[in-house]
């Protein structure tokens, strides 16, 4: 499968600053290609127009040569956010977490190292760390094809870092699901990735 | 052994329930009591007999004050329920419907917040032909803004956050995420609101009954006891107005401290305190 952007231009309603102009990727199901640039140059949004948060205000989305929508309400391009603790909802237990997209497997809980008694839990008394991998393991269902990490280890000390990278990168390469690393860290991207992009000031 | 505070707001919780739930069942089963005149012990000061005394037509005030304030509490919670219920249903469809309905609820909100509410409330009470109908709309109709209000941004803000973004993206439709994800974060609003609306609708209902645009006098209400006890101020007879006065004040303070208790209680941020 391959996932295109072609020649994606974007700006915020709110702001007049022009983030994106005319950027356009390609990624393969069978690769992981890693997305550098400096704070503030529109990685995110990026993200979030690839997986359909936003809409494009020129260019197009398309998976396998179809645009997203045409893909029914589960989005096969899946995004892990940033920041753990706003992606999941306060007052419901982590388990409800994993329940809100397609089925979690058994083996993608145990290899990301969630424990039991984690499930009963509020987001409140989990830390940063295991909130994320709840979130990676909920972007993991069945129908996912792309999955676009932004920033998604930043806040984890080293062991953990390698830990859940390596079993992304065995699942993802298991289930030929393509992946987006979007990183400020040239290290972390070139051991990880199979492919790079620096994204040019367009200025 | 020392008592947390969760222990304590829930004993103060308990505490005016109770009080409540007494004096509203006690009140309606002395309605008829409550009227009875006996010109034979008229203006009596408060004795063991008559604690609070009686007044110019013999009646006892202890029964009248506690069938008042029934009377007050039930029409409280029946105006705050619904006026609550209205503000839900507005606040809602304000933040769900788009732009054309989320400014016309905006618009009815400004327009009813805007005109100064005893006014406003007079107006309808006696365009309903007052009595205990006109009371109920009047109150009904002023004292839904300021929780549809919060309601609405309180959607508007859910709509917005990542998580439920998020949900969408993985396959929930917009029904799954209002139950699942929305439910949760405004029932506790909803609940602390409409209880806090009470003392607001008991006020309202004594202050415009209290003016001659409310319920009738011939009912036992907390109003018309206060409005009757004004003539005799003046000749000394302070009885009339301190106890029902202060009854209905400790009411409405019930009130506040049960709204209050059930807000701690319903926040997981105050669980560890």
């Amino acid at each position: 499968m391959k996932l295109e952007a072609k020649e994606i231009s974007f700006r915020y309603q709110t702001g007049s600053r022009q983030i994106l102009n005319k950027f356009s990727l390609e990624i393969d199901s069978r690769e992981q290609v890693g997305l550098i640039a400096p704070s503030g140059f529109g990685k995110t949004t990026f993200c979030k127009i690839l997986a359909g948060y936003e809409r494009p205000d020129g260019g197009s989305i398309l998976l396998d040569g179809r645009p997203l929508e045409e893909f029914g309400s589960y989005c096969p391009v899946q995004m892990i956010w940033q920041h753990p603790e706003l992606s999941v909802n306060p007052k419901r237990r982590m388990k409800t977490v994993l329940e809100e997209g397609d089925r979690i497997t058994r083996d993608i809980i145990r290899g990301l190292g969630i424990e039991e008694d984690w499930l009963n839990r509020f987001p409140a008394e989990l830390s940063g760390g295991e909130l994320q991998r709840f979130c990676i393991a909920r972007a993991l269902g069945e129908r996912t094809r792309f999955l676009l990490a932004d920033e998604i280890t930043t806040m984890l000390d080293l062991i953990t870092q390698s830990q859940i990278w390596q079993f992304l990168l065995e699942e993802t390469r298991r289930r030929e699901i393509g992946l987006l690393v979007v990183s400020h860290s040239r290290p972390l991207i070139n051991r990880i990735c199979t492919r790079k992009v620096e994204m040019e000031p367009w200025t | 052994m020392k008592i947390n505070r969760r222990t304590k707001t829930i004993g103060w919780l308990l505490l005016s329930a109770v009080f409540l739930v007494t004096v509203t069942l006690w009140g309606c089963f002395w309605r008829e009591e409550a009227l009875i005149t006996d010109f034979s012990r008229k203006n009596l000061p408060p004795c063991r007999e008559y604690p609070f005394g009686t007044d110019f037509m013999g009646r006892d005030m202890f029964v009248r004050t506690i069938a008042g304030l029934s009377l007050s509490i039930r029409l409280g919670i029946l105006t705050a329920a619904a006026s609550a219920v209205f503000a839900g249903i507005l606040g809602i469809c304000g933040a769900v419907l788009g732009k054309a309905a989320d400014s016309f609820v905006t618009f009815l909100i400004d327009l009813v917040m805007g005109i100064p509410h005893i006014l406003l409330l007079i107006l309808i009470s006696y365009a309903c032909g007052k009595g205990f109908f006109g009371v109920v709309v009047g109150i009904t109709l002023t004292h839904w803004t300021s929780l549809a209000r919060l309601l609405r941004g309180e959607v508007l803000q859910l709509k917005n956050s990542q998580y439920i973004q998020i949900a969408s993206r993985l396959g929930m439709g917009k029904l799954q995420i209002a139950a699942k994800h929305m439910v949760c974060h405004l029932l506790p609003q909803f609940f602390t609101g409409l209880i806090l609306l009470f003392p607001h609708a008991i006020l309202h209902e004594a202050s415009i009954t209290f003016l001659g645009f409310g319920l009738s006098p011939e009912d036992a209400a907390m109003g018309v006891i206060l409005s009757e006890s004004m003539k005799y101020l003046a000749t000394g007879k302070w009885w009339l107005a301190l106890f029902p006065g202060g009854l209905l004040t400790i009411t409405v303070l019930l009130f506040h401290v049960l709204g209050d208790s059930v807000c701690k209680l319903l926040d997981p941020g105050s669980a560890h305190e």
